[in-house]
């Protein structure tokens, strides 16, 4: 098992892992790449990195069989019920930091649907330990001839007091593509999270169901870019718990429907005295098919909490529009570059390959709606 | 003589459904500069942005012409590309649009180095467009737009409006550059800058100004005498 899992990536998974944030893996501190339905590829460069498939860290570790199920309810829906009570062992990745190390580079943990129709179940467990800090790339892609397939990934993470994480995750996936993500954190005293997701390129149905809670002094920022190309459903279901005295979160989410349609629904529920809560949530639309709703919520239970939302739909301007392209750019480039500053996607941040398919996809909206 | 670069003629132009101007008749040559001066809602920014074409303003009656072309029709992606630029007054913000990406997408991040040091706007290649710009940052911008844009006819909405002291010669100097030197085709360029206070005076030669009032062009005249007219009488035609 182990030597299978040190076999290099063959030059085609690379590839089609670069355009979500894939490198070379000798920079990186730890590298897993989960394939279809079993854990294809892990490499480690740094001893205070630990990456396992989770049936193994089941196996190994007594204490983890306590976090496993530990955030997502086994009968939160028939959905996970089924995936609870499957036979079968589960699939997924194990990646621990011990406590007090400070990465000097990144985690990268990828998983690649393969097979056309593949159906994909993942429970992934993320563990930073107490006083440690890691910045995590995590990317989800299609293979070049896959269109269609189901991924539904279990992810719980845990922040222990005093851990830093900074991720950044994208998605690649194709127009005939279901997903469904159950993302809980469990941010401990102290700890930092500071999230970013961009999620732009062509899905069917995309459902993400997150729950995130914060403990004392603790933050959980996040940034979240989607982009509803036509035939695209995106549901995002968001709720920030402040539990802990002192607890913060900043939550941005960017919509941009080019035809499809995004339901974002967000909550954060302020329970710790001092606690500090916004929530952002803008939107834009392209053309006049597809829609966008942003609901977002505030719910406080300490008195002394502060909360607060903004929320925005709209066209692009027609005063940016005309500021640009009196400026020499036509119609096309200036949308492009208006809608790429919503989304706020700087090139550091994004592989080129995401890039472009997100451009070629606004200027097909765009020409949609002329 | 030199040759027309811009011409109206009994232009009238609508916004809002509201008549703004009425029957304009302007004719700049190439290598002149024009000033623009009239009291508030006197119809200067209207004028600018109706030449430049900006959705807000509609031509209903009369013809704009700019280098024989008329181009009262085309957008304004259109009259930029035959060399027509503006720097606007109150400009959008756009955020996330980084004025290096506004350089790239323009293809123009060796002027862009060159006069963001000159305009003291070096360490902005990051910023988001107008975004948190103070008032003179947003018109250091403005003129570092025209010159990544190679404009060969600029107009100026109130350059020096918001402009602090430590910058205003800044300002005067960069558009005393651009107008007098030539555009990548050797042509001089030309311009129309709209002013109150007049500094733009001590950084160019203006040949000709315009008094505005009421959406009409009622006097136009020598610059320097115009403008001590003004401070002198307020906004009434000149008597001769």
């Amino acid at each position: 098992m182990a030597t299978e899992l040190t076999t290099p990536l063959n030059e085609r998974e690379r590839a089609a892992l670069a355009k979500v944030g894939y490198a070379d893996e000798a920079g990186r501190a730890g590298t897993c790449v989960i394939t279809d339905h079993a854990v294809r590829h892990i490499s480690v460069n740094d001893d205070r990195v630990e990456i396992l498939p989770i049936a193994d860290a089941l196996a190994r570790y007594d204490w983890v069989q306590d976090l496993f199920f530990g955030q997502i309810r086994e009968d939160e829906n028939d959905e996970v019920r089924a995936i609870a009570l499957s036979p079968e062992p589960p699939v997924g990745h194990f990646i621990r930091v011990r406590a007090d190390a400070k990465l000097d580079t990144p985690i990268q943990v990828f998983c690649l649907l393969e097979t056309p129709q593949a159906r994909q179940v993942l429970h992934n467990l993320t563990i930073v330990e107490e006083g440690a800090e890691a910045s995590i790339i995590s990317g989800s892609a299609v293979a070049e001839n896959v269109h269609t397939g189901q991924h539904i990934c279990l992810c719980e993470t845990y922040l222990r007091e005093g851990a830093v994480c900074h991720s950044l995750s994208i998605e690649q996936w194709a127009e005939s593509v279901d997903v469904t993500c159950y993302d809980r954190s469990d941010i401990a005293k102290d700890a930092h999270v500071e999230a970013k997701a961009v999620k732009i390129t062509p899905v069917r149905n995309h459902r993400s169901l997150t729950h995130i809670s914060v403990g004392e002094n603790g933050t959980a920022n996040d940034q979240t870019v989607v982009f509803a190309p036509e035939g695209a459903t995106r549901v995002m279901d968001s709720e920030y718990r402040l539990e802990g005295k002192g607890a913060r979160s900043e939550n941005l989410t960017r919509m941009v429907a080019g035809g499809g349609k995004i339901d974002n629904r967000a909550m954060i529920v302020g329970e710790g005295d001092d606690c500090y809560g916004f929530l952002g949530c803008d939107g834009l639309k392209l053309s006049r098919a597809g829609e966008i709703q942003s609901v977002p919520a505030l719910k406080a239970i300490s008195e002394k909490a502060q909360l607060s939302h903004e929320a925005s739909i709209g066209m692009i301007s027609e005063e940016k529009l005309a500021y640009l392209e009196s400026s020499g750019m036509d119609e096309e480039q200036a949308s492009q570059l208006i809608v790429q500053g919503f989304l706020e996607l700087k090139e550091q941040e994004m592989p080129e390959q995401v890039r472009e398919t997100m451009i070629d996809m606004i200027a097909a909206a765009r020409s949609g709606s002329m | 003589m030199t040759n027309e670069i811009l011409t109206l003629k009994g232009v009238s132009v609508t916004a809002g459904g509201q008549q703004v101007l009425r029957d304009i008749d302007l004719t700049i040559r190439e290598g002149e500069l024009h000033v623009l001066l009239g009291p508030n809602g006197s119809g200067k920014s209207s004028l600018l942005g109706a030449i430049m074409g900006l959705p807000a303003y509609t031509v209903t009656a009369g013809e704009i012409r700019f280098g024989g072309t008329r181009i009262d029709g085309l957008s304004p992606d259109k009259r930029a590309a035959l060399g027509l630029g503006m720097a606007f007054q109150r400009p959008p913000s756009l955020n996330g649009v980084t004025l290096r990406a506004f350089s790239d997408a323009l293809r123009a991040n060796g002027t862009f180095a060159r006069e963001a040091a000159a305009l003291d706007l070096s360490g902005f290649g990051e910023r988001e467009i107008n975004v948190g710009f103070s008032g003179g940052e947003i018109k250091r911008w403005e003129i570092l737009k025209l010159f990544l844009q190679d404009a060969r006819f600029m107009m100026f909405d109130e350059p020096e409006s918001g402009v602090d002291l430590e910058h205003i010669s800044a300002v005067g100097g960069a558009i005393g550059r651009l107008v007098t030197t030539t555009d990548d085709d050797d042509t001089p360029r030309s311009g129309l800058v709209i002013t109150h206070t007049g500094f733009i005076l001590d950084h160019i030669h203006a040949d000709r100004a315009h008094m505005m009032i009421g959406g009409r062009i009622v006097h136009s005249g020598e610059a320097l005498p115009l403008f001590s007219h003004i401070k002198q009488s307020g906004y009434t035609v000149p008597a001769g």
